[in-house]
């Protein structure tokens, strides 16, 4: 019934260490990229992050999809807001304008014109590169994380035994809910269904979304007494748990683990004092 | 076990006292100190959420509401990979669904309210919280923790309905408080009507949530506030379906209440901006969305417990 994650065993950099301490670098990691806004030292987690996912052994063919989607998102919108100016308000009060675009023709006495200026330019490239690194080491996690070890893994975070298989099945289940909209969803179409195509007021489009979530919904649900029969069959939740696979810290993961640590404390202390806010070169 | 409670009360609070600290001592040692854009306030508004659900949990816990068996470890996850699947799919890139008078259609709300509602409040606040989080993280966003817990407070609000043994009785405070608080929205937003909607986005028209609020927008928390009320008396015999609809109406007030909220500390939104231009228009429509799909999926729930008789 579960169908996986595209997760499979790889020589690499990142599938070399431990899921634990590669779950707390990545928190380290996400925590120190968000602290800036300067883009020298963006360009640093955007190296890393790069570097990583070019390491990673995780193919085009295989990830082409979360990559293209990823992509698109970050494109369009650091593209609008540096076409808008707007979004970068938060962090920049003045602009100096470099150039200023205006198109040859006008539409009805409007000429589009389109103000570069230094602070967009800036904004625009620091906030592809935040959103970028952070993205792409999310992308990364479930092609790289062996599912057989999610449990075991967030068990050793320091979550309770329940909580931890709760994660797990959580992360489990999200494919196969996945598919499982999708065949509803093509059931409820060849029955005349049109999700693209709703009519009517707020009240009934909700409303027609009934077809797609109840069946969904009430179909995991009885889909999930057999994994609690098996649950319980094995004294689920009676005592202490122990798992099938364990895992075990190296030296290499102590590294890593000391290393993100650090980054993050760093990160935070530096911005603490003021360092890594907004930057534009001096014109 | 109280020992273990303790040791994690001990750890929240002083996770918050660390981040009140930084906040409040840190601007004597560096004046331009700012944590608006620092990652900091959000997390401290995520121990302060995280304490809100505990103290609560603290006040209640010799009830059975909060028994945690293997069920209810199976339907917390199912209950969050749907959550996180179908804010995945309707947060308009995979359907492009128009949005009506910047109203977009996101339906998935009614997860945490049902799970939290039928399975009880641990249920409900997992499947809240850890399903925002998996869905942020497979679109690709995920930088707002707070709102993770705002989502968690929905379905552990929702389940509180489980912590009153007189239905009739809590039904009634609830639709009460949830009342005042859509007045309250409704007057906020009828005495700042020129606020942006910051949570409508349509680059097409080239709006990134700075078009001013629409009037249906605006009053669409009195408007889901009347359907809930609809439900409830329309199903009056049904106490399972309006004590559902009434209290994950409630949940969703207080739930992205705190969201909002938390924004004007941690993004340094103005009061009215958090307000008007981002509670109204995400609690109201969720309550829309609430007051339709929450009793399809009770009482389809309630036939197939009769058919299995489980």
């Amino acid at each position: 019934m579960l169908v996986t994650w595209r997760y499979r065993p790889r020589k690499t950099f990142i599938q070399s260490f431990d899921p634990r301490a590669w779950l707390i670098f990545f928190i380290c990691f996400f925590g120190s990229a968000l602290m800036f806004w300067d883009v020298r030292f963006l360009v640093v987690f955007f190296g890393a992050a790069l570097t990583l996912v070019l390491t990673s052994g995780v193919t085009w063919a295989e990830s082409k999809r979360a990559w293209t989607f990823i992509g698109m998102f970050v494109l369009i919108y650091t593209t609008l807001t540096f076409l808008t100016g707007r979004g970068g308000m938060e962090v920049y009060q003045t602009e100096q304008l470099l150039a200023r675009l205006e198109a040859p023709f006008n539409i009805f006495g409007w000429t589009p014109a389109l103000d570069i200026t230094l602070q967009r330019v800036f904004f625009a490239m620091a906030q592809l590169m935040r959103v970028w690194s952070i993205a792409s080491l999310t992308i990364l996690i479930p092609y790289t994380l062996n599912p057989a070890l999610y449990g075991v893994t967030f068990r050793g975070l320091g979550m309770s035994d329940k909580i931890a298989y709760a994660m797990d099945l959580t992360m489990r289940f999200i494919p196969s809910f996945g598919r499982d909209f999708q065949l509803t969803l093509d059931a409820q179409r060849a029955r005349g269904y049109e999700i693209e195509n709703l009519k009517g007021g707020l009240v009934a489009q909700v409303r027609k979304m009934i077809p797609l979530i109840v069946p969904v919904t009430i179909h995991a649900m009885i889909s999930s007494e057999d994994i609690i029969d098996a649950m319980d069959l094995r004294a689920f939740g009676v005592g202490p748990r122990t798992w099938l696979d364990e895992l075990h810290y190296t030296r290499r993961d102590y590294v890593l683990i000391v290393f993100g640590v650090l980054m993050l404390v760093m990160a935070a202390s530096l911005s603490l004092i003021g360092v890594g806010r907004f930057w534009v070169p001096a014109v | 076990m109280d020992r273990k409670m303790l040791s994690v009360l001990g750890a929240l609070v002083g996770v918050l006292i660390i981040f009140l600290l930084v906040a409040y001592v840190g601007p004597m040692v560096n004046e331009s100190l700012n944590l608006g854009e620092t990652a900091g306030l959000r997390f401290l508004f995520v121990g302060i959420g995280l304490l809100i659900a505990f103290g609560i949990y603290w006040a209640t816990k010799s009830s059975p509401a909060w028994e945690v068996g293997t069920r209810e470890v199976v339907y917390m996850s199912i209950g969050a990979a749907l959550y996180a699947v179908l804010s995945y799919l309707f947060n308009g890139t995979v359907f492009a669904v128009p949005s009506l008078s910047q109203v977009a259609l996101r339906p998935a709300v009614a997860i945490p309210m049902f799970f939290g509602y039928t399975f009880g409040p641990a249920v409900g606040f997992f499947t809240g919280a850890v399903g925002n989080m998996f869905g942020d993280a497979i679109t690709g966003f995920g930088l707002s923790p707070q709102w993770s817990i705002g989502n968690g407070l929905i379905g552990m609000i929702s389940g509180m309905a489980m912590l009153f043994s007189d239905k009739k009785k809590s039904m009634d405070i609830v639709m009460y408080i949830s009342g005042a608080i859509a007045i309250l929205g409704l007057a906020l937003y009828l005495a700042f009507k020129d606020t942006p909607n910051m949570v409508f986005f349509d680059p097409a028209q080239n709006i990134f949530g700075d078009a001013p609020i629409s009037l249906f927008a605006g009053i669409s928390g009195l408007i889901g506030f009347v359907l809930v009320l609809a439900v409830r008396f329309g199903f009056a015999k049904n106490t399972e379906i309006a004590a559902a609809v009434l209290w994950g109406a409630l949940g969703n007030f207080i739930g992205l209440g705190f969201a909002a909220i938390s924004d004007i500390w941690i993004n340094g939104f103005p009061p009215q901006a958090a307000l008007v231009g981002e509670f109204l228009p995400s609690a109201g429509p969720n309550l829309i969305f609430a007051a339709i799909l929450v009793p399809a999926l009770v009482a389809a729930y309630a036939s197939f417990r009769r058919q299995s008789g489980r």
